[in-house]
């Protein structure tokens, strides 16, 4: 993968992609989130 | 490049830094700004002082320059980064410290420690462990910095040591930590816009692909020196031989150092202490992963391929050309990237030394003048900021007078050992005070007590590397190490004490948990 042949290499390359996507999706998804304050009206409902 | 245009931009860049530290002054009323920024700091500042605190001279010449050595392995250490600093540190670490913080109305990391467990000796203990480790950390980035600074103005070490510190003493005492805030920021753009640049740059002036440059260095695996070989390298696209002492370098000291221990840096933790809400840690994962990814990913990626570099115009590899490790990644930047670039890099290596010196001198302070003696200087005023900015200014003094007794090659292993002590100390407390209810304060106080004290046995007795450079062992038994049997002289001091740390905590909290009932 990657054109690296040590698989003890390359899955550090592939965990480096894999976060680099997740904080792309989860900064997108969560812009506007504040669990914090959901948090808050929950115990105050 | 002239040495008077560099002259010319690096006091224009002065200048910038000092206008922000005199916005930083200008905003800073009482110790609460100075310490915290009052909570209220915008999350794209903190995401990028976060990711420039993290990154610092030795994450792109040491850690580069052992990428140029011992290969890819290192990328081991991008992906933590981003995974462990980053992502579980940010959503699992990151919103409860910053409710625990405002909870105890806690300003720094020995006061959030000290007030979860209703424990004034904790916070000594944990400012103490801030006193005696983070000046060497502080050197080491201090070195890496006047390195660099020596070779691109051909200036004496002494003198570019001196007008490096004194640059970042001026903002920091005047600015707090609006002042590192604000400078960090403007420095982590910098990094970000350099080290992608070197990455691109790479691939257009070597004329190749990634997987093509990747497979060309897998190819030259039969050029790793005799030397290296022994020790375990196997190619710069392959891990080293497991259980060699590369490979106990690399996976104990490199990789869980810094990978765990960026969890549990205090300079780092307080950032998540400076925002409103959690709104705005969510944004700082985006912000921070992309940084890292581009800055740690490009060096370590590039530093592994300047192989292939200097092979073609030099007709040797990297270590052959270069014996100190520290200085691959200058020479590189000196023969391979256009000429102007010099002076972009050379901010670029400013700013990621003063970003990570900034926070460590700020965290340093407030740890004297906010944990250690907390009365000093405020008799009049409670608010005063008297006490932390001459703790700032003490070690300033003591981080610059330990930077002249390092030795060559240092700047990465400077850095594990302090990560690595972090880690050790406060990661059990600090993760039991969010999540483990059932810890004692008895508990807590065993876990820092034994981390700290198991961390430094370990250094003094039992890991080679330091124990054979301080020497006390050999003074005191005639060896360099307790067991000089292999492997036990090449593992970690992380190794031996978060596991110690963890049993202490356990244990020593189940013991005590009726008599604080």
């Amino acid at each position: 993968m990657f054109g690296i042949n040590d698989p003890g290499i390359w899955m550090a390359y592939l965990l480096t992609f894999a976060c680099f996507v997740f904080s792309i999706g989860y900064g997108i998804v969560f812009w506007n989130k504040d669990k914090s304050k959901n948090d808050q009206k929950h115990q105050e409902k | 490049m002239s040495t008077l245009v560099l002259g010319i931009i690096v006091i224009i860049y002065i200048f910038i830094l000092a206008w922000l530290g005199w916005l930083g002054y200008k905003q800073t009323k009482n110790s609460s700004d100075y310490l915290l920024g009052d909570r209220k700091i915008n999350p794209m500042i903190m995401a990028l002082s976060y990711g420039a605190t993290f990154i610092s001279t030795s994450a792109i010449v040491g850690f580069g320059g052992v990428a140029a050595t011992f290969g890819m392995g290192i990328q081991w250490l991008c992906a933590l980064n981003m995974f462990m600093g980053v992502i579980i540190a940010f959503i699992f670490f990151g919103g409860k410290t910053r409710q625990l913080g405002a909870k105890h109305d806690a300003r720094t990391f020995p006061q959030l420690m000290g007030s979860h467990y209703d424990s004034p000796l904790i916070k000594r203990i944990c400012a103490a462990v801030i006193f005696i480790g983070m000046p060497i950390y502080a050197a080491v980035v201090m070195k890496g910095g006047a390195v660099f600074i020596e070779q691109v103005f051909s200036m004496d070490m002494d003198v570019a040591l001196l007008i490096f510190t004194v640059i970042v003493a001026i903002y920091v005492i005047s600015g707090g930590i609006k002042g590192v805030l604000y400078t960090d920021a403007l420095q982590g753009i910098i990094m970000f816009i350099s080290l992608l640049f070197i990455l691109i740059w790479f691939y257009k002036s070597m004329d190749m692909g990634f997987i093509e440059a990747n497979r060309n260095l897998t190819n030259i695996a039969h050029l790793v020196p005799d030397h290296l070989r022994e020790l375990g390298h196997q190619g710069w696209t392959a891990m080293p031989v497991t259980g060699s002492p590369q490979w106990y370098t690399l996976v104990t000291s490199l990789i869980m150092g810094v990978g765990i221990g960026c969890l549990a840096q205090p300079q780092l933790v307080v950032r998540f202490m400076m925002v409103e809400n959690d709104k705005q840690l969510n944004r700082g994962i985006l912000i921070g992963c992309l940084f890292i990814f581009f800055t740690v990913g490009s060096i370590y990626h590039v530093g592994a391929l300047s192989n292939l570099f200097f092979l073609k115009t030099e007709g040797m590899i990297a270590s052959e050309l270069v014996k100190d490790i520290d200085r691959i990644i200058p020479l590189y930047i000196d023969k391979a990237m256009p000429d102007w670039f010099g002076v972009i890099f050379m901010l670029c290596m400013l700013s990621a030394s003063m970003s990570t010196l900034s926070a460590q001198f700020h965290t340093m302070g407030a740890a004297f003048g906010a944990d250690a003696f907390p009365k000093l200087g405020r008799s009049k005023n409670p608010n005063s900021t008297i006490a932390i900015r001459i703790g700032v200014t003490l070690f300033i003094v003591i981080s610059y007078t330990i930077c002249y007794t390092l030795n060559a090659s240092v700047i990465a292993r400077g850095t594990a050992l302090f990560m690595g002590v972090c880690a050790a100390t406060f990661l059990p407390v600090y993760f039991c005070s969010l999540y483990c209810k059932w810890v004692t304060k008895e508990g807590a106080l065993a876990s820092i007590c034994t981390g700290a004290f198991a961390s430094i046995f370990a250094m003094l007795f039992l890991h080679k590397a330091e124990a054979s450079a301080i020497g006390l062992c050999r003074a005191l038994t005639g060896q360099d190490v307790l067991i000089e049997s292999y492997p036990w002289p090449m593992i970690d001091p992380l190794l031996f004490a978060l596991p110690l740390s963890v049993a202490a905590i356990i244990i020593v909290s189940l013991a005590t948990k009726k008599t604080a009932k």
